[in-house]
């Protein structure tokens, strides 16, 4: 009755290429996602920009929403950091490589990228949802798109060192000239080299400035709260100041109605809204 | 009934003044003709507004929950709902010192909706006098006999006068006839499992799953209800499904002993369902096997509430 | 486009005929009110029991629950289409206005819901106007009419022992063929019918600036106010033409993923996987209700998101009157 892309409730059948834990209480598991379809695999990343995120599907346990965590340069797969925490991610948890599961996106708007020509980028994660952040930073870092923007600093924290993820690859970035990256943990840790503190308060401490600047900012509520008056107090004005929400979903096209914010839907209008367009809507959060 | 409400609006009034009370839940007259609304009335001036008559037909104990247990609540109280204030008092959801009876003699909500059946779609306005109920509606006027027009469950009803009330307002009325109340549970009873089946599926069918009366029935507090329960889902929220028929009798096994017949689950059924047989039914199953009749005084336990080394337990050894 | 008639008698005939070639679906009787279903015999349409059936008209294209697709051993198995024609005989102005509501959250361009957008060309709507609009009826204060030809291919207005059909699309020309055309001065007279009825109907609200005035009023304590006596039940949203909010699950026992329709008023409706809740009381809850029926819906479309059907006012279990809500809302005085 329905070829995928006409139907927006039909999940493209994938396929687990890698599953591998982030932290050592393996409450963080990263899936790569292969495509069985080459159609659906030309249309993702025909359609694909960094910030947006898919709902996964699995039969019988139904659907929840995550962030992309890849850019389109790194291969034809699509990468999820998986926090578990309820009968979803508890089933995806279970998974591993070779397991089939279903992904209907790429959804929602992404980082407006066509508007930071030029910009310097401050990028600012707390916890997982630093992964959409870790596929704007990856998106930058390619040498075709690089030049396109200007300073780019990243600053990333963790409860801990085990909670962080993307080790390797983010461990790699201090020797890179085109980037600045500050990682922090919550308390002091023996072997830890960076920063110690809440990214409120590390984002005091590097100063990013607010000339010529965006800043992103992704994290748990509370760590969204406390930076953005941070950011405020250094000079950015709200339009400047970039968030990307999280509700309780369904449909993930601006269907089933729960994911409003006034007029506005999470899902399809957002989820990265800049504060000035917060600002203008209810305190509906 | 106008005695009972100038009454009400006195003693509402006074308590107010006395800061006896925080606040007054009552009924207020609303925009909807036959629909008075719940009334909160926190200020004694305000006291005026509440109204009395036959078309209250919430259950007013069900709005204690809503308030701290320090909150102290004058609650306008028919023989239901003083029940139902006692089945919660036991169940430690408001202290008995936090709540002020305003007892009232009751006799019988009416249903609108036999009203409408009898004076069409738009009736303009409803008056009672003298066990008379005078309606205007667009069709013309009509005079109807009060006890045509009562809700079911009021018909059968038990127990009118408040118990064990601060205030007793209106005339103790007579008890119901108990033999009379049991009537449709007998009739129920001499149907084979069948024909019980095909009474039940038949009501069920058209339930849409908008628990109004869940949230109409003061004994149904619980922070989360067992239907929304997703890990693991215990009754699908499907219409029509098997579901359906878990949210019907599931609840009213959570209402045996607890349920105090006050018919406001019907009343507040969008799609007219008739569920108060489930719930008389395992009432009377606890009154015949337990000795138990809810709300009639502050101590006594629910059967399946409570535990005691000699309960019955022939289904066990 | 073309304004035929028939003597009310020969409906059944027409209802006959449209029979030849679709589903005819009608209210019928039910015990205490009446239901829109698939009808075997135009003697099965019951018209004067009620003015409006209880459960609206939107059900039959949104169902309240509807099986997405079924799943078996990991392999995605699509639903039926559905995809029957249908005459849909009987509908009030209101609900069909309601379903070109719905049809612009639905039939979006490039993300449109095949389900719906499947049901709705299948389907043609013949709805009946309201020559005596009810008392709960305040369908003119929101943009609409008791004979509103929103949604309906072909609008019907009783007139004395007869029946004036007018069609409105291509769709309804179609379903009236071959019927004795009104001169004009019949015309004129079903024109009169229905000027009459909606001068009937009082205003009863004033509905400019009630966006404004609810977004100036989103953090007041007028919302304490409204919130007080509601039970948080689904009766208004699940018996509303315009509401649309749907939840989905997977049904494990028969393999199949759901929607069903959800509401805004209960509390797990925004419930996240966290604990948190961002509309954790009734207050936040009947706000969005209100703000989204007359303020969002009005940001995505210019139009309020109401019909004026009235059933939320009859069936609300504490007789909460949305009309009500509007009125105190426009003359809120922050003290």
């Amino acid at each position: 009755m329905h070829k995928n892309g006409n139907n927006p409730y039909e999940p493209m059948p994938m396929r687990i290429a890698r599953a591998y834990y982030e932290s050592n209480d393996r409450s963080l598991k990263t899936f790569e996602l292969v495509f069985e379809r080459e159609a659906d695999c030309k249309r993702f990343f025909e359609a694909y920009n960094p910030g947006q995120f898919c709902q996964l599907s699995i039969f019988g346990k139904g659907e929840a929403p995550f962030g992309i965590a890849s850019a389109a340069w790194e291969g034809e797969f699509v990468r999820f950091t998986v926090q578990k925490m309820g009968t979803f991610t508890q089933a995806i948890h279970r998974m591993k490589a070779g397991d089939p599961i279903g992904m209907r996106g790429p959804l929602g708007n992404g980082f407006p990228l066509d508007e930071w020509g030029g910009k310097n980028l401050v990028v600012i994660g707390g916890g997982c949802a630093f992964s959409t952040l870790y596929a704007l930073t990856k998106h930058i870092q390619h040498p075709s798109n690089r030049a396109t923007y200007n300073e780019l600093c990243v600053i990333y924290g963790a409860r801990n060192s085990g909670l962080c993820m993307y080790k390797s690859d983010i461990q790699s970035w201090y020797g890179r000239e085109d980037l600045q990256i500050h990682q922090a943990v919550d308390v002091p840790e023996e072997g830890w080299l960076h920063h110690v503190g809440y990214v409120p308060d590390v984002v005091k401490e590097v100063a990013p400035s607010p000339e010529n600047a965006v800043a992103v900012v992704c994290g748990p509520p509370i760590m969204t709260k406390f930076t953005l008056p941070v950011l405020t107090d250094l000079g950015f004005a709200p339009e400047t100041i970039f968030t990307s929400l999280e509700k309780r979903m369904k449909c993930g096209v601006g269907k089933c109605g729960r994911c409003n914010i006034g007029p506005e839907y999470i899902c399809k209008d957002g989820p990265v809204f800049s504060q000035a367009e917060l600002q203008a809507l209810p305190a509906d959060i | 009934m106008s005695d009972l409400q100038s009454d009400i609006r006195k003693e509402a009034a006074r308590l107010l003044s006395e800061n006896s009370v925080d606040v007054v839940i009552g009924f207020e007259n609303a925009s909807v003709p036959l629909r008075p609304q719940p009334a909160f009335i926190k200020r004694a001036e305000d006291a005026e507004k509440l109204v009395f008559n036959g078309f209250c037909q919430n259950n007013l104990a069900t709005f204690l929950n809503r308030y701290p247990k320090t909150t102290r609540i004058g609650l306008v109280a028919r023989g239901c709902e003083s029940r139902a204030a006692y089945a919660l008092m036991v169940e430690h959801q408001h202290p008995r010192e936090n709540l002020v009876l305003i007892g009232v003699s009751c006799a019988g909500i009416l249903d609108w909706r036999k009203v409408e059946a009898r004076a069409g779609e738009n009736v303009l306005s409803a008056e009672e006098v003298n066990g008379e109920v005078k309606v205007r509606s667009r069709l013309g006027e009509f005079t109807f006999d009060r006890a045509e027009l009562l809700h079911d469950s009021c018909a059968r009803c038990v127990h009118p006068n408040p118990v064990n009330a601060d205030i007793q307002l209106g005339e103790t009325l007579p008890e119901g006839d108990k033999a009379l109340a049991r009537q449709p549970i007998a009739e129920f009873e001499v149907l084979s499992s069948t024909e019980r089946y095909a009474f039940f599926t038949h009501e069920a069918e058209r339930c849409i799953r908008c628990y109004a009366c869940r949230e109409a029935c003061p004994m149904c507090y619980c922070a989360e209800c067992f239907v929304d329960h997703t890990t693991p889902r215990w009754a699908e929220s499907t219409v029509g499904s098997s579901g359906t028929h878990a949210w019907h009798l599931v609840r009213a096994f959570h209402q045996a002993g607890r349920c105090v017949s006050c018919g406001a689950c019907e009343r507040a059924c969008p799609m007219d369902i008739k569920m108060t047989y489930l719930t008389d039914k395992l009432n009377d199953d606890m009154q015949s096997l337990y000795g138990f009749e809810v709300g009639l005084d502050d101590t006594s336990q629910p059967p399946f509430a409570a535990f005691s080394l000699d309960d019955k337990d022939r289904f066990v050894s | 486009m073309k304004q035929v008639q028939i003597e009310k008698n020969a409906l059944p005939e027409l209802i006959q005929r449209w029979a030849q070639s679709a589903q005819v679906v009608a209210p019928v009787k039910k015990e205490s009110y009446t239901a829109f279903e698939v009808i075997t015999s135009p003697e099965e349409i019951e018209l004067e029991r009620a003015h409006n059936t209880r459960y609206p008209l939107k059900a039959l294209f949104l169902p309240q629950s509807e099986v997405l697709f079924r799943y078996h051993n990991g392999e995605y198995l699509p639903a039926e289409a559905q995809d029957s024609t249908r005459v849909i005989f009987g509908a009030r102005p209101c609900d069909a206005r309601a379903l070109t509501l719905l049809d612009t959250v639905f039939e979006e361009e490039g993300s449109h819901d095949p389900y719906w957008k499947t049901r709705r060309a299948a389907a043609s709507v013949v709805g009946i106007g309201c020559d005596q609009p009810c008392e709960s009826c305040f369908c003119t204060t929101v943009g609409s009419g008791p004979f509103d030809r929103s949604g309906l291919d072909v609008l019907v207005t009783p007139v004395d022992g007869k029946y004036a059909l007018e069609a409105v699309t291509e769709k309804g020309q179609t379903l009236l063929a071959n019927l004795p055309e009104l001169s004009a001065s019949e015309q004129k007279q079903v024109e009169e019918i229905q000027q009459r009825a909606a001068s009937q109907m009082k205003a009863a609200f004033d509905p400019a600036g009630v966006r404004d005035k609810l977004y100036a009023i989103f953090e007041s304590e007028y919302w304490k106010q409204v919130q007080q006596s509601c039970l948080g039940c689904g009766v208004c949203t699940f018996l509303c033409p315009t509401c649309f909010c749907f939840d989905i699950v997977d049904e494990t026992q028969r393999g199949e993923r759901v929607r069903n329709w959800d509401t805004c008023m209960f509390s797990v409706y925004s419930l996240e996987a966290s604990g948190h809740n961002p509309r954790p009381s009734r207050l936040e809850r009947t706000r969005q209700r209100l703000m989204h029926k007359y303020a969002y819906w009005l940001d995505h479309i210019d139009q309020i998101g109401c019909t004026g059907c009235g059933r939320c006012v009859r069936y609300c279990p504490v007789g909460l009157d949305i009309r009500e809500m509007i009125r105190r809302a426009q003359a809120w005085e922050e003290a």
